[in-house]
């Protein structure tokens, strides 16, 4: 495979952050030169472990997703009931925890736990990256921040869906999607704080804005909190767990968010620049990517396809 | 009104069946003899607007209310031979018990006091009213003849035998604690009786409008929110929390009414557009701090009856709008990609379960398909011939 030039400026920097000595460099460049031109036929050719083969997330991620997952869970199902005081299945929903005496104080508990994770999350998201440019190993690139290449790499994989492209983009460790998940779980969690404070502390929020603006801020918190819980719970329900859950090849689910390791089809299908940084980073990959380089032949043009599945079907 | 009035009958019918014959032996004192007609549970008549009307008095359950030791005739002043005329005005509340004294003062007893101070309300009106005040509740709107101590069916045997040591009559005994205990007792009705209760008129629809078009052409201001008091209350955190049963929250009482003395001015509800009501502008501030005690003077702008309606609020109702226009684009737009890129891979050969290393069984329409291993590997039934 001859590598783009962004995906070999992305091989180039990770080589020279890790200090690759030149039989390692000198290894891969050898395994890439023997990857199929089609990355399609490279992931459907590998073997993965349902429960993930490469690194993905630290420990503290997984706890951070975690404690997001109860508390959100958690608060859902003790605000909605309030919210939609009119619907059947809110009296019944509402008196499983014991009502609105108890409701009201586990809804305030675990909105404490939520903005401490979010404290938590923040003090990562600050201090890995330090860590990272210490160790001169940090790649703005590998982050979760969102680049111009995002938009392309959107406009890419719909080109792919449709069949326009024979393949996927290229894309990093955190593609568009993510992104786009994280960023709105970031915005929404600020709105449920700030609105949700605006609910418990009304006299503050009314002190210290302008007598115009107090009674409009109000409202809008009012509409805004539970709008965003409504809109976070069908993005979880029908987006985050399609993708997590449903999605062909993530069913019945991926194990990343307890095992923090992705699988390697996965990793080489949505995030192949990373999988390049995994080939610098971790020997053993590269021991298998040998083995199965030396066992198969991984070029459709040598083969046509009837003949490729003749064998084994009627 | 009709309707109220019958549901009262079946509710007194209901309370003849479960109390039975019990208390039989201590119904109420009919020294003038009312009941030789009114003890027939067919006594009735249905009137020319065609309501059923029933006369009936049960005296097993009358013995057992807080009038009971009033003389019919206290009440129904018109009567004054037997068989007696078709009333005209009916009891009014403000009648003065010849019969009974109030003990402190000597002087015979009367609703006068309270009475005056609910005509001078907003809701104040005459016993017979026609034409807008009709739409106001009299006295029995709110107030039925209520049971003593439903729950008592005798007064407590420890406390009564310690009365009658020196108060030898026992049935003093049992009147005293009667009176007191359930004045002692808590007879408020709760939150959401009290927003029942209210509901019962502000929540009608037909009433609103009447009371709208009334104070048009009186060329008077009602209250911004009085279209939509109850639904907006509802909507409510205070109205949210009270409908769950919640106690420490806002009720329509507990704003509209006076904090200096609930049982009095309960009775004397005022509009906002009156200095004196506790919803006024001037005095609101102080109302809100009756809980609130740090709000300030931007506090008071907060909206305690908050409604999306474009009239009323018309910044919440075009936020409200975007809301639903962005939330549900969002969704739309997030499920629609996720089938789209399930079509996508599906076309290239993806499956739904990754088995035995791969997720890549199924033929590619494009193709390129997983390579047999020269091994062999697990037929799968996805894969087409």
């Amino acid at each position: 495979m001859k590598l783009s030039d962004e995906a070999r400026d992305v091989l180039e920097t990770s080589l020279r952050q890790n200090r690759t000595g030149a039989r390692e460099r000198q290894e891969i460049d050898a395994l890439i030169a023997g990857l199929p031109e089609d990355r399609v036929l490279l992931y459907k050719n590998v073997m993965s472990n349902p429960v993930g083969d490469l690194p993905r997330y630290s420990i503290h991620i997984r706890l951070q997703h975690m404690l997001t997952f109860v508390t959100f869970l958690t608060l859902a199902f003790t605000g909605l009931p309030i919210h939609f005081t009119d619907s059947f299945w809110a009296g019944p929903f509402n008196a499983l925890l014991g009502g609105v005496n108890v409701t009201r104080v586990i809804h305030r508990t675990i909105a404490a736990v939520m903005i401490f994770s979010m404290l938590y999350h923040l003090a990562t998201i600050i201090l890995g990256p330090l860590r990272q440019i210490g160790l001169g190993k940090f790649d703005l690139r590998r982050t979760i921040l969102p680049q111009w290449k995002d938009l392309r790499d959107f406009r890419d994989d719909l080109l792919y869906f449709s069949g326009q492209r024979p393949q996927r983009p290229e894309m990093d460790k955190f593609m568009y999607k993510q992104k786009i998940h994280y960023f709105a779980a970031g915005f929404g969690n600020t709105v449920m704080v700030v609105s949700g404070s605006s609910f418990l502390f009304p006299e503050f929020w009314a002190s210290v804005l302008p007598a115009g603006v107090a009674s409009h801020w109000q409202e809008l918190m009012r509409l805004s909190h539970p709008h965003e819980a409504l809109l976070a719970l069908l993005v979880i329900a029908f987006w985050h767990w399609y993708n997590v859950h449903l999605a062909p090849g993530r069913f019945p689910m991926q194990w990343t968010f307890l095992t923090g390791k992705i699988t390697r089809e996965h990793q080489m299908e949505e995030h192949f620049l990373e999988y390049l940084r995994n080939l610098v980073e971790l020997p053993e990959e590269r021991r298998y990517l040998r083995e199965l380089l030396d066992s198969r032949v991984l070029d459709a043009a040598a083969r046509a396809p009837a003949a490729a599945y003749g064998a084994d079907t009627p | 009104m009709t309707s109220n009035r019958r549901r009262r009958h079946i509710a007194a019918a209901v309370l003849l069946l479960s109390v039975g014959y019990a208390g039989a032996s201590r119904a109420f004192e009919d020294d003038e003899n009312c009941l030789m007609c009114h003890k027939y549970p067919m006594m009735a008549r249905v009137t020319d607007e065609g309501a059923l009307r029933s006369y009936y008095i049960v005296p097993e359950i009358f013995a057992r209310t807080v009038h009971r030791n009033v003389p019919c005739r206290d009440c129904h002043t018109e009567i004054k031979e037997l068989p007696h005329k078709p009333v005209k005005e009916g009891v009014t509340c403000n009648t003065v018990c010849h019969s009974l004294k109030n003990p402190a003062t000597g002087q015979p007893f009367s609703h006068k006091v309270i009475y005056e101070v609910y005509r001078d309300s907003v809701h104040g009106r005459p016993k017979q009213a026609n034409g807008p005040d009709a739409d106001k509740p009299y006295c029995i709107t709110c107030h039925t003849n209520p049971l003593y101590n439903p729950a008592e069916a005798v007064p407590p045997e420890p406390i009564v035998k310690r009365c009658v040591v020196c108060h030898e009559d026992r049935r003093f005994a049992e009147r005293w604690y009667n009176h007191t205990s359930r004045r002692i007792r808590e007879v408020r009705r709760s939150s959401a009786e009290i927003v029942a209760l209210c509901s019962s008129c502000h929540g009608d629809k037909k009433f609103v409008e009447r009371r709208l078009q009334q104070a048009k052409s009186d060329g008077r201001a009602l209250g911004a929110k009085f279209p939509y008091a109850i639904e907006s209350y509802e909507e409510s955190f205070h109205g949210k929390l009270t409908k769950y049963g919640f106690r420490q929250t806002a009720n329509c009482l507990d704003c509209h009414a006076d904090a200096s003395n609930y049982f009095k001015t309960v009775h004397e509800i005022r509009p906002s557009r009156d200095a004196a009501s506790p919803v006024s502008a001037e005095r609101r501030l102080q109302t809100c701090q009756r809980c609130h005690t740090r709000a300030d003077a931007n506090y008071v702008r907060l909206d305690p009856h908050p409604t999306s309606r474009p009239e009323s609020d018309p910044f919440r109702h075009w936020a409200e709008l975007i809301y639903s226009v962005i939330g549900n684009v969002v969704i739309v737009a997030l499920v629609g990609l996720a089938m789209f890129e399930t079509f996508g891979r599906r076309r290239d050969g993806v499956v739904w379960h990754l088995r035995d290393g791969s997720s890549w069984w199924r033929r590619s329409k494009r193709d390129r398909d997983r390579i047999p291993s020269p091994q062999g590997e697990p037929k799968d039934e996805d894969q087409k011939p």
